[in-house]
């Protein structure tokens, strides 16, 4: 007879929620690159407004504004939409937490049509800037701005109706609650760098930092 | 300290022979479970990451000889004043493609690609994190670097140096397709680097063996750790350099073009940016080989532990705080200068106190004197003496004096070649043995160390010196009257002697597949976990999960040691263990072999190469992506319906599943 000391792991679950699911690791790594992408990002647009005397640069036509600043209006929707959006999604978060199917339908639902309005405010929002991509080096860093956040917008909805046609089709399990969690820490991030791309893109031409 | 016994278990209450029977049958399970898909299908789906690691460093070292093929192109046309071996346009292309797959196809992903095979067997787990995000990786690495070399033998090399710099790679005084495939190029093999730091953090902080707590964590690991982490805050800023060069050029933006506000010192500072952090990305690796071959060499526990894992952290923030020192000839404010000199210095500083841990190591320990530790003395020499050069050009009027020079070409190859080149060659020989179950023969060990360490010091020593006489980098020749011939001619001499000696090795790993000696688990007495399983490991790794008792995990562990029962053989399982203490939490089941990762990477492949020819593809390549990824997500049965833990207060791990402090 032979004995062998052993840590037993047969009662051990197969997931679990936030730290405990390598997913929420591996999720929470590809968004701290795309952090380190938007921060560099911004510091190129604060760089590239150096070389600028007015920023925006004015528009050399006499009918156009001499400084034609970002309009506020679909930015400013747009962030209120998203900020608004978080609630279904936290409480498509809790739901999936305790294991409420009903709820996270509707919810995810929600979070849908919040993701496709924002997509289509957020066509709406180049327009407002009033440079084109090829017009000049600020057209060329805000559209890329925008329109970097505007790939996660869509990447984001995109999971999202993934996630939403599961539920509606297929089983509620263990596996995907542990994704609409995970989705929702997407959520928050995205809305989180929207609010900073807003208050650069909209508001700190309204400044003036020159010193 | 250590962690002792936990529970005694149902094989407590069978006999040997029941035993015995029983463990065969649970092995031959796990090859069934296990078992790689065979033929084509094996090729594009298997997700083994020691299978995807081989074939990176199988890859990798292809590209290796392909940027050595060049480099000797190179030599050869500088062998002696006023040649017409190469022409100008060539000798450009030879230059830019030379080191853009040094640094992008070979240095980086060969590094990572160790990691991927160790790091899961040194943590004691059965695969890595996220399996298929692992061979996504794998394959966009290889597409990127077969659009390289595509476009170089159709003479649409890029030939505007490894780093591009604008306005010469600009659309204004770069025409043509050279530039875009550069750029595309280097967003392939960025985002496999990153899909590959993903898996690694993945892997380190969540699959480790119970008992394997942070600070136990072997120093290879904590290396692979930190590499990963710098990758990612260091390499999106390329991405983004590289994107946005590709734009300027494709869609007619003007980040880079000062006549509409763009600006070309920017795209130097997003290059190195991430550039100078590339350099620790390909270093610090290095230095976790470097630990693991001297403590199993001087067969003694490292000296410093905790010093030499600080020093490591300490490089991978300095790094990012050096880049500047790449841009002294721009204008750059004095105060600015003055900042990155000192960075520059004080990063010498953690490298110094590793070499000084090392050197006491080997002076306590009992040296086992084998071609591994061959190449770490050839590290501590030439490496100490590109750390040198190093510390002569962060001074700022010295660097402007010879910036250009071959003196910086002998400086960075210096501290490449022998910072890491040196380290790699020592851990092959250190982990071959692992990977095909054969020594390689140390006689032939020898000889390439000898021919490697005299030819490269050779090729590079007379550099610094035509550097210092004011040769420039980046001229196709040179005249009679500039008295450079004779160094140039023994640099070329040198060039094929190292040559030679990488011939060497490749001819020892063909002989030892055939005809060298049987390796066994463990040829060289060492301490890290993945010398517990047989050479080359199975399939699974691991057939019971071993229990961590100690930073050198062999050498600590009790004859009493307790092993992780409770796996399924029948699923791809392996444990999920708490990020600080390693404390059972989960039984994981991992994504086995698939299909969608390698049509995923086709679908981003499509994207960036037609997108050098019109931007439309990438519409098509998001679509192609897409539909490739709800297939991924839809196709996926491997799920099974368990309650999870609600709140980390709640975890639901017994207590006396907890290993005991004694």
């Amino acid at each position: 007879m032979s004995t062998r000391n052993v840590i037993d792991i047969s009662e051990l679950p197969h997931h679990g929620f936030d730290t405990y699911d390598p997913v929420w690791w591996g999720n929470n790594g590809l968004l701290a690159i795309e952090t380190s992408m938007f921060a560099i990002l911004i510091a190129t647009y604060f760089y590239l407004r150096q070389n600028f005397a007015l920023w925006p640069p004015p528009i050399a036509q006499l009918t156009a504004p001499l400084r034609p600043l970002p309009d506020l209006g679909f930015g400013t929707a747009n962030t209120i939409l998203l900020l608004l959006s978080c609630i279904p999604m936290a409480i498509t978060d809790r739901a999936a937490r305790r294991g409420d199917r009903d709820t996270c339908r509707i919810g995810l639902g929600i979070c849908v049509v919040c993701g496709l309005i924002a997509l289509v405010l957020r066509g709406f929002e180049f327009p407002a800037v009033y440079f084109r991509w090829d017009s000049n080096a600020y057209g060329s860093v805000v559209w890329f701005l925008l329109g970097m956040h505007m790939m996660h917008l869509l990447i984001l909805t995109g999971e999202t109706v993934l996630l939403f046609v599961w539920l509606l089709t297929r089983e509620f399990d263990m596996k995907h609650r542990v994704d609409i969690v995970t989705i929702g820490v997407y959520w928050y991030w995205v809305v989180t760098m929207w609010l900073i791309i807003y208050a650069i893109v909209y508001f700190t031409p309204r400044l003036d930092l020159r010193t | 300290m250590s962690h002792g016994l936990t529970r005694k278990s149902e094989l407590a209450q069978i006999s040997d022979e029941e035993l015995a029977a029983q463990m065969d049958r649970e092995r031959a399970e796990l090859e069934r479970t296990w078992a790689p898909p065979t033929g084509l299908r094996g090729w594009l789906t298997d997700t083994d990451h020691k299978r995807i690691a081989l074939r990176y460093v199988v890859t990798a070292f292809v590209f290796f000889v392909f940027g050595g093929l060049e480099a000797a192109l190179m030599r050869i046309q500088l062998a002696r004043p006023d040649n017409h071996f190469l022409d100008p346009d060539k000798y450009n292309q030879i230059f830019t493609v030379h080191g853009t797959t040094m640094m992008f196809l070979f240095a980086v992903p060969i590094v990572t690609a160790l990691g991927i095979y160790l790091v899961p067997l040194m943590v004691g787990s059965r695969d890595v994190a996220f399996p298929r995000l692992n061979l996504y990786g794998y394959w966009v690495y290889l597409i990127g670097g077969i659009l390289l070399y595509t476009g170089f033998l159709l003479n649409t090399g890029p030939d505007a140096g490894w780093f591009a710099y604008v306005p010469l790679a600009g659309p204004a005084y770069s025409p043509g397709k050279r530039v875009d495939i550069w750029a595309q190029m280097i967003t392939f093999t960025e985002l496999s680097g990153l899909a590959g730091a993903v898996v690694i953090i993945g892997t380190v902080f969540k699959m480790r063996a119970p008992g394997l707590t942070l600070n136990r964590l072997p120093l290879f690991v904590w290396a692979q750790l930190i590499t990963s982490f710098m990758i990612i805050f260091a390499m999106p800023s390329v991405m983004l350099a590289s994107g946005l060069l590709a734009s300027d050029r494709l869609i007619d933006t003007h980040f880079f073009n000062p006549a509409e506000g763009g600006d070309a010192i920017l795209y130097q500072h997003l290059f190195w940016f991430f550039g100078h952090p590339e350099v620790y990305i390909i270093f610090i690796p290095a230095l976790g080989f470097i630990s693991s071959i001297v403590t199993a060499f001087a067969r003694t526990k490292i000296f410093g532990y905790t010093a030499m894992v600080l020093s490591l952290i300490s490089t991978g923030f300095i790094g990012f705080g050096l880049w500047v020192h790449h841009m002294f000839a721009t204008p750059i404010p004095q105060m600015g200068q003055s900042f990155f000199t000192a960075a520059s210095m004080i990063i010498t500083i953690p490298t110094g106190i590793q070499i000084f841990c090392w050197i006491a190591t080997l002076w306590t320990g009992k040296l086992n004197i084998k071609t591994p530790l061959l190449f770490v003395f050839g590290f501590f020499a030439n490496f100490i003496i590109g750390g040198l050069t190093g510390v002569m050009l962060a001074s700022v009027p010295l660097d402007l004096q010879i910036h250009d020079t071959f003196f910086v070409v002998a400086h960075l190859h210096y501290v490449l070649i022998g910072g890491s080149v040196f380290p790699l060659f020592g851990a092959f020989y250190y982990w071959i043995p692992k990977w095909t179950g054969r020594m390689l023969s140390e006689t032939l060990g020898r000889w390439t160390f000898a021919l490697m360490f005299i030819g490269f010091n050779l090729v590079f020593f007379p550099q610094h010196i035509l550097g210092l006489h004011g040769m420039p980098r980046r001229v196709y020749t040179y005249l009679p009257e500039s008295g450079w011939g004779t160094l140039n001619l023994i640099s070329s001499i040198g060039a094929f002697i190292l040559a030679s000696g990488v011939l060497v090795f490749i001819i020892n790993f063909l002989w030892s597949r055939r005809a060298g000696e049987v390796a066994g688990p463990d040829p060289w007495a060492a301490d890290t976990l993945e010398w517990s399983v047989s050479s080359p490991p199975p399939s699974y790794n691991f057939h019971n999960l071993p229990v961590v008792q100690g930073r050198h995990a062999l050498w600590e562990a009790t004859p009493d040691a307790p092993v992780v029962r409770g796996l399924s053989t029948t699923k791809r399982e392996t444990l999920v263990t708490s990020v600080l203490d390693a404390e059972p939490e989960l039984r994981f089941e991992i994504p086995g072999p698939s299909i969608w990762p390698f049509l995923v990477a086709l679908g981003t492949a499509e994207a960036f190469i037609v997108g050098i020819f019109t931007p439309w593809a990438i519409m098509a390549g998001a679509l192609l992506t897409g539909a490739a990824l709800i297939c991924w997500f839809f196709g996926d049965p491997n799920y099974e319906n368990r309650p999870a833990i609600e709140s980390p207060s709640k975890v639901a791990s017994p207590p006396e599943l907890r290993p005991k402090e004694v």
